[in-house]
């Protein structure tokens, strides 16, 4: 489903990403792990296409991110569901408004998303926060409603950017498990993290990253650093 | 469908933005107004003299008067001559029976000055031959030309109201208005698009948020620039109706007063709605322009899409 060809990428003379090469299949869950600055968000960036390559390719089913036209971007994004740190809820608007955002900006109409984001909400859990605000959820509800956004175009590949960085255990344990739960139901995730003792529990494949240059996979391994 | 759910949503979070803002709002269709105002009182004046400028122009022309001894086939004989003229465009006999009707006419409803008329035993008013020109340079050679005729101990006065210095002034008031009109337009149409550019501009600094939000879960180009530039539009609509109110009354009130004392005795300027309808969409177009203008490149700048 993604296919990374050497991959390089360069921000202005510094070498972000060194010839990677990485293939992720349809359904997989993979734990991207590396310390900060190792390159993890660089390569999200360019599966979303927020980034350009300089050289190499990626392909996303059969989409060439290298030939993609700008026009179409937004239709790809919608195919890709990213989850991000620093969440980036909208602070007026209730978890309910939040995810029927992401849906309006496609053009559903109301009873598609009277009908739908509720749905959404029970998958992650949140049925009971639904008419609450952004600061009146906890970290971890707060980044449900952001996974359950993402979801809000039933996408078939789910970016996560460091999703428990702001979270405590406990929280950051039920948002790993909420990803795996969304896996199971048959989306491609691809998860970025620097926090070791998370990736260990998943059981599931690592690739770890250091320096732009990917130096281990392992199919269920542990991260060691 | 699609389209038009989209297109509502556009339209209603460009108002939003406006009314979050109010003050800024507020500023931005003020000075647009302002813009507007200018634009159209120039083109008003414009109308007013030019319409004054056309209607002395058509009143020019030089009464010959005849002494009441000369016989009307000996005047109708000097009007085939002048009609020979390639300087001239047309002589219109009046006889002096008519002249006197046609004063009767006009000052039916004033008794005493009938009354005196029918006082008199004979009739004070002259057969008269009414010249026109094809241009206007050449009344001062015919007025001449009548001046050293042979017939010129038949004639009692010739009356050339010599125009052309109004129609002078006229012409260069226009050209004042032109140049006078286009530099103001120029540096309010400037400000104008500075101050929505600089409004724009705050709203998506207050919206970056959510326009990164909306990048993130695939809003179109449009989808995103849609409302800020319906925002600018908005200014431009409110803009462009109040200017409307208030030049309704200069129009329709105002001229007709202009256009009485630039060219008083002229036919009066009355007002053609049609005109004025041309004045607001002209208006309105310009607006838009300016509006696109400054929150397309308010847009360039600072937004990232
Ligand atoms: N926009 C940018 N401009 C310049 N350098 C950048 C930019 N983004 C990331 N980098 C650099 O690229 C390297 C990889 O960054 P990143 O992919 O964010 O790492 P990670 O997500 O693994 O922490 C880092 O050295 C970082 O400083
Ligand atoms: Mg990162």
């Amino acid at each position: 489903m993604i296919e990374f060809k050497k991959v390089t990428k360069y921000y202005n003379n510094h070498k972000a990403l060194n010839n990677i090469n990485l293939h992720v299949k349809q359904g997989e869950f993979i734990s991207l792990v590396g310390m900060s600055g190792a390159g993890k968000s660089t390569m999200l960036k360019l599966l979303v296409g927020e980034e350009q390559l300089d050289d190499g390719s990626i392909l996303i089913d059969d989409i060439d991110m290298t030939k993609i036209r700008k026009s179409d971007l937004p239709y790809l994004r919608r195919k890709i569901g990213v989850v991000f740190q620093d969440i980036k809820l909208l602070p007026k608007r209730t978890a309910f408004e939040n995810v029927a955002f992401a849906m309006e900006v496609s053009g559903h109409t109301k009873e598609q998303i009277n009908k739908d984001v509720p749905r959404i909400l029970e998958l992650v859990g949140l049925t009971h926060k639904t008419h609450n605000f952004p600061h009146e959820m906890s970290g971890g509800e707060k980044q449900r409603v952001a996974i359950a956004r993402s979801l809000a175009h039933r996408p078939v590949l789910l970016l996560a950017d460091e999703p428990t960085g702001n979270l405590d255990e406990i929280n950051a344990a039920e948002v790993i498990d909420l990803l795996l739960k969304i896996n199971e139901l048959g989306t491609t995730v691809l998860l970025a993290t620097h926090a070791s003792d998370l990736v260990n529990k998943i059981k599931k494949r690592v690739i770890t990253i250091e320096g732009g240059q990917i130096t281990m996979e392992q199919e269920k391994g542990k991260y060691k650093l | 469908m699609k389209f038009f759910i989209s297109l509502l949503r556009i339209i209603k979070s460009g108002v939003m933005n406006l009314r979050r803002n109010i003050w800024l709002a507020a500023a931005s269709t003020l000075i647009m107004t302002i813009t507007l105002i200018i634009l159209s009182v120039m083109t008003l004046l414009f109308i007013i003299t030019s319409y004054s400028v056309q209607s002395i122009q058509e009143r020019v022309d030089i009464s010959t008067y005849f002494k009441s001894d000369v016989s009307e086939a000996r005047i109708l004989v000097i009007r085939d001559e002048l009609q020979g003229d390639s300087r001239i465009a047309s002589v219109n006999y009046v006889s002096s029976a008519e002249a006197r009707q046609n004063f009767e006419e006009n000052n039916r409803d004033d008794q005493l000055i009938i009354d005196s008329l029918n006082e008199l035993t004979d009739n004070p008013f002259p057969s008269t031959l009414q010249i026109k020109a094809n241009n206007l340079e050449d009344y001062p050679a015919i007025a001449n030309m009548l001046e050293e005729s042979s017939y010129r101990d038949l004639i009692q006065e010739i009356n050339f109201e010599d125009n052309r210095i109004i129609i002078e002034r006229l012409n260069s008031l226009l050209t004042f208005i032109i140049t006078f009109g286009l530099i103001l337009m120029v540096v309010f149409c400037l400000i104008a698009i500075l101050v929505i550019f600089n409004t724009i501009a705050l709203t998506i600094y207050n919206r970056r948020e959510e326009v990164e939000i909306m990048r993130l879960v695939g809003a179109t180009n449009w989808y995103i620039r849609g409302p800020f530039l319906v925002e600018a539009l908005t200014y431009s609509v409110i803009a462009a109706i109040i200017t409307s109110a208030l030049i309704l009354p200069i129009y329709f009130q105002m001229l007709p007063k202009i256009s009485n004392y630039l060219t008083p005795g002229a036919n009066i300027f009355s007002g053609d709605i049609k005109i004025f309808l041309g004045v607001i969409v002209v208006q309105l177009i310009i607006a838009f322009i300016l509006s696109a203008i400054s929150s397309l490149l308010a847009m360039r700048k600072y937004l990232r899409i």
